[in-house]
C-alpha cells in the first residue's frame, strides 16, 4: 500500500485484510485527511457505482438471431446430409464401376493380341435398349430435375450468404476511423 | 420481458435447440456487452457490429463453455478479445493503440444531450463523457467492476490478467477517470463564467 487514496479504495472495495481494515478504520475515525478523502471517494464509489448502461438500438437481437438463422440455414448443405448416404453413394459407383470395369476386362480375347483390335465380345452384355424408354426415362429425368433444384437451392443460400457477409464488411470499412 | 430462467438453463435449452432461449440471452445481456463494446468502438454503430459479432461467436461455441465460471465471465471475455481485435484492426493505419490523446475526441459518443444546455447536463453526462475519454482497458476495468459487478478475479479472467495486477489498473482507472471528471467539470465551469 502506497497512498492514502489507495488504502482508502482497498478499504472502500474490501479488498485488504482484517488487520489493514481496521487500521484504516482507526485512522478514517482519527485523522481528518483521511476522514475526507473517505468521503470524497465513497461519493466517486457511488457515482461510479450508478452509471447508466447504454441501450442497444431496438432491432439488436432481432438482427443477432437473423445471422444465427441464416448460418444455420446454409448448415444443411454441408453438414446434415447423413455420412452414411454419402459412403453409400460412394460404395454403389466404386461398386458398379468395378463390375463393368471387370465385365470388360473378362470379355476382352487377349490371345487375339497380335491384331490391332480388340475383340470385345458384346453378344454377352445385357441389351440396355428397353431400359431406356417410358417409365425408366420418366424417372431418370424427375431425379435429375430433383438434383437440379437442389443444386440450384445450394447455389441460391451460398450467394445470399455472401451477399451478407459482403454488406457485414462494407459497412465495417465504411464507419469513420 | 426478461426470461425466468437462469443462464445455465437457457444455454442448455439452446444447446437443444431452442433457439428463443439464446434470444432471451441475447436480450439479457445486450446492454452490458453493448456498453462494453462502446467502451472500445468510437461510434454506437462499431460498438454495434462489436457487440453483434460477439453474440454470433458466443453461439458458435456455447458447445465448448465449461461453466466452471460465470456465463457473464466467459461472454465478456469474447467481448474483450473481440473488441480489442477490431480496435486494432481499425487502427492499423491511423494512431497507437496506447495514446490516450486518440480518445479526447469521442465526447459526443453518448449523444442525445443538449450541448449548450449545461444546466441539464447531469453529473452522469460528464462521467460518461470522461469514461470515453479513457483508454479501453481502463474503461473496460471501470465498467466491468461497477457495472458488470464483476470481481477482481472475474476481470482477471476476462482480460487475461493476474488479480493483483487487475487490483492496481483499476486503482488507477479510478484516479484516471475521477481526474477526467474533474477537468470536464471546471471547463464547463469555466465556460459558464
Amino acid at each position: 500500500m502506497n497512498t492514502i487514496e489507495e488504502k482508502l479504495w482497498n478499504y472502500i472495495d474490501g479488498s485488504c485484510n482484517e488487520a489493514d481494515q481496521q487500521a484504516i478504520a482507526l485512522l478514517i475515525a482519527q485523522d481528518e485527511v483521511y476522514r475526507n478523502k473517505y468521503y470524497e471517494l465513497l461519493q466517486l464509489n457511488a457515482e461510479f457505482a450508478a452509471m447508466d448502461l447504454d441501450e442497444p438500438p431496438m432491432a439488436f437481437t432481432y438482427n443477432v438471431m437473423e445471422t444465427i438463422r441464416a448460418e444455420h440455414a446454409s448448415q444443411p448443405l454441408k453438414a446434415a446430409i447423413d455420412k452414411r448416404i454419402i459412403r453409400g453413394i460412394c460404395f454403389f459407383f466404386v461398386f458398379t464401376i468395378s463390375v463393368i470395369l471387370i465385365y470388360a476386362l473378362a470379355s476382352i480375347h487377349w490371345s487375339a493380341g497380335s491384331t490391332s483390335t480388340h475383340n470385345v465380345n458384346t453378344s454377352v452384355l445385357p441389351d440396355l435398349k428397353h431400359l431406356l424408354s417410358g417409365p425408366i426415362m420418366n424417372g431418370f429425368l424427375f431425379f435429375d430435375v430433383v438434383l437440379g433444384l437442389y443444386l440450384f437451392d445450394g447455389y441460391l443460400r451460398k450467394k445470399s450468404l455472401s451477399k451478407i457477409d459482403e454488406s457485414v464488411q462494407t459497412s465495417g470499412q465504411q464507419k469513420p476511423q | 420481458m426478461q426470461s425466468k430462467f437462469s443462464d445455465i438453463e437457457l444455454i442448455e435449452q439452446t444447446l437443444a435447440g431452442n433457439q428463443s432461449a439464446y434470444a432471451d440471452l441475447v436480450k439479457r445481456h445486450q446492454r452490458f456487452v453493448f456498453t462494453l463494446a462502446l467502451r472500445f468502438a468510437k461510434t454506437r454503430e462499431d460498438a454495434e457490429e462489436i457487440a453483434q459479432d460477439c453474440f454470433i461467436k458466443a453461439y458458435r461455441s456455447l458447445n465448448s463453455f465449461q461453466r466452471q465460471s460465470k456465463f457473464t465471465t466467459w461472454l465478456y471475455s469474447i467481448v474483450y478479445t473481440t473488441a480489442m481485435t477490431a480496435l486494432r484492426k481499425k487502427r492499423v493505419d491511423t494512431d497507437s493503440i496506447d495514446d490516450e490523446n486518440t480518445y479526447i475526441q469521442v465526447e459526443n459518443q453518448t449523444g442525445g444531450y443538449d450541448v449548450n444546455n449545461v444546466e441539464n447536463k447531469s453529473r452522469s453526462y460528464y462521467l460518461n463523457q470522461a469514461i470515453a475519454q479513457l483508454l479501453p482497458d481502463d474503461a473496460t476495468i471501470i465498467t466491468l467492476f461497477y457495472n458488470g459487478e464483476q470481481s477482481l478475479e472475474e476481470i482477471g479472467q476476462t482480460m487475461g490478467i493476474e488479480p493483483n495486477t487487475v487490483k492496481v489498473k483499476l486503482f488507477r482507472a479510478r484516479q484516471r477517470l475521477k481526474e477526467k471528471l474533474e477537468r470536464n467539470l471546471k471547463h464547463e465551469v469555466n465556460e459558464l463564467i
